[in-house]
């Protein structure tokens, strides 16, 4: 028995000593993921508490769901809620469809140069950040912008309309931006899933005098239904995340009532008025019901649709 | 793939194509025109800029735009903070990752699960911004540029990535390698790196991209302004919050003097910015659709 053992602790020390180059590799980044990655986790700790930045989470007064509650109730709350909510419905609907009937127009494309450019082109808008996209929309949308120039040719309008400064179309901005930089590189993986698709049944559908309407209803849209469904899962699990980055580069004080959403009045709270615990707190709510709508939208899919991403 | 040969063309059909050809030569202009935009403007003299109507061509041509950002030394540096960012998070990221992946896929290593196991946890659970930025103001990060790449060194994305890729290497040449005495660092720089050199380009590509946009971490963490980097430095004068900053006491002075306006010192900022991007783009695309895809049999 205890020969056994030793001799099992003979093998191992074996393996571990011809292995141990590979544990020396380890031990840095061992150290980078704990100190980067599982640190900030157990810092999620600090939205139960009051925090004091210096001490240990510890040592600060326990306050339990308290940071939680008082956001719920806050007077600014539904503003939030209204703004996040609008702004990502926009987002899963006339976000989330335009990807798919760009990917489906571009499919009925003659292969060649035309389709390729357009392609290609089109994910450009990807590859530029928030700042760099908000100057140019800036530059299109203000009071000499040339969108205002275009209306007032036209004489849709007497006056230059402030875009940028009436809260009114802010929404409405928000979605079109996201469209422009978005639609391009969401397109890739319909188009991807398309590539997948069965030419028999293409065939056999033609013989039965399948049209090309026929073709995108009965063979396209079936093959890439199961990609869409997941989109739609990760869609929904995202609903609370109304973007971040763009308020932060397209909103200003004058707009604020229309794209304040949670994410930025935790950073405000939080990071720029220096609360840590009410923005953490905030955070990790919007978090948590993000997986719960995950979850609940799988479940969902599963049943209804018979497709499902776990 | 088009309207395959043996489904019959209409009428109806005939006229889709004619309307879908517009309507991607739409997409088209609207994708490509506020680039043209912000460059016919960023060539544009000052003062007749802010008139407004300028559509593609420079109206009054002027080259005092971008003399002015080349002189101004806040902006020198802010390029130089951004070139530089950008080429240690890559270089760094690159072969951090591809270390990772190459430990994960050592078949023989009897920690690899372990290792996967530990960086898959953090795809799904994260801190979230606030214990983020509270772990780096702690670690005394604030101000320097390490904060803008050590922290990103390693992800499990890209590992996943990596380890896929190198799991289709020969393993037979590590094998004998090892048997020849070379250690796990020379086999990893002698032949895993050589090996995969075109998955770490289409990663090179990612990282890079974000290094170069990167802003948000900027803002956080660069207090005083020592390692603003171009885009914060646009970003700050698109949200003229910069009333301490010295560009805009700069562009003040200019303004007087030489026609400068801020919408055109803007437009010439945001073309410099865009540039190294645009530069490399028709190079680099095939990488960018292979990494998505890539990344979505993962998923």
């Amino acid at each position: 028995m205890v020969e056994g053992i030793k001799k099992k602790a003979g093998h191992c020390w074996k393996m571990f000593q011809k292995q141990r180059q590979l544990w020396l590799l380890c031990i840095p980044i061992i150290i980078w993921v704990v100190l980067f990655a599982y640190v900030p986790m157990y810092g999620l700790l600090i939205a139960f508490v009051d925090y004091i930045p210096g001490m240990s989470i510890f040592k600060c007064n326990f306050v339990g769901l308290k940071y939680f509650r008082d956001f719920v109730l806050s007077p600014v709350f539904l503003q939030l809620l209204r703004n996040t909510l609008a702004m990502s419905l926009l987002g899963l609907t006339f976000g989330f469809a335009a990807p798919i009937l760009f990917a489906l127009c571009l499919n009925e494309l003659k292969e060649g140069w035309f389709k390729k450019t357009v392609q290609t082109t089109s994910y450009l808008p990807h590859f530029i950040s928030w700042v760099v996209a908000g100057s140019m929309i800036f530059m299109l949308l203000s009071n000499e912008g040339i969108i205002n120039d275009i209306l007032m040719r036209l004489g849709l309008t007497e006056k230059a309309i402030p875009f940028l400064t009436e809260g009114k179309y802010y929404w409405v901005m928000y979605t079109l931006a996201n469209i422009w930089k978005g639609m391009g590189w969401s397109s890739i993986i319909y188009l991807s899933a398309m590539s997948s698709m069965d030419s028999e049944l293409m065939e056999a559908g033609a013989v039965d005098g399948m049209g090309r309407l026929g073709a995108v209803k009965h063979v396209i849209l079936p093959t890439i239904l199961p990609t869409i469904v997941v989109q739609w899962i990760i869609g929904i699990g995202g609903i609370l995340n109304a973007g971040f980055e763009q308020h932060l580069v397209l909103g200003n004080t004058s707009t604020q009532a229309y794209w304040d959403v949670i994410d930025t009045y935790s950073y405000r709270y939080g990071i720029q008025l220096g609360y840590y615990s009410v923005g953490t707190a905030v955070g990790l709510m919007k978090s948590i019901i993000g997986v719960a709508l995950v979850w609940a939208t799988n479940w969902f899919c599963r049943k209804k649709l018979d497709t499902a991403i776990f | 793939m088009s309207r395959p040969f043996y489904i019959k063309q209409t009428k109806s059909g005939k006229a889709f194509d004619a309307f879908n050809l517009v309507f991607m030569v739409i997409i088209l202009i609207v994708v490509v025109y506020p680039f043209i935009n912000v460059l016919a403007i960023s060539f544009n003299d000052g003062y007749d800029a802010v008139r407004g109507g300028i559509y593609l061509w420079p109206r009054v041509f002027s080259l005092e735009n971008y003399k002015f950002v080349l002189e101004d030394s806040s902006l020198l540096r802010g390029f130089f903070v951004s070139v530089l960012r950008t080429v240690i998070g890559t270089v760094t990221a690159v072969l951090g990752n591809a270390l990772l992946g190459y430990i994960v896929s050592c078949r023989q290593f009897a920690g690899r699960k372990f290792m996967r196991i530990l960086f898959l946890i953090t795809m799904y659970f994260g801190g979230g911004l606030i214990p983020v930025y509270l772990l780096m103001t702690r670690l005394g990060l604030v101000n320097t540029l390490t904060v803008y790449w050590l922290p990103s060194i390693f992800s499990a994305y890209y590992m996943l990535l990596c380890a896929s890729y190198i799991q289709n290497l020969p393993e037979a040449l590590f094998e004998a390698a090892r048997v020849d005495g070379a250690s796990e660092l020379r086999i990893f720089s002698q032949f895993v790196i050589p090996l995969s050199v075109p998955m770490l380009a289409c990663i090179a590509i990612y990282v890079g991209v974000g290094h170069w946009n990167s802003w948000f971490d900027v803002n956080l963490y660069s207090k005083n302004g020592t390692w603003d980097n171009l885009q914060i430095i646009l970003y700050r004068i698109l949200n003229q919050t910069n009333a301490i900053s010295k560009m805009t006491d700069s562009v003040m002075i200019a303004e007087k003097m030489r026609g400068i306006q801020p919408l055109t010192v803007r437009a010439a900022i945001t073309i410099i910015v865009v540039t190294p991007i645009l530069m490399i783009y028709p190079f680099f695309q095939k990488y960018f659709v292979s990494g998505m895809t890539l990344g979505a049999v993962k998923q």
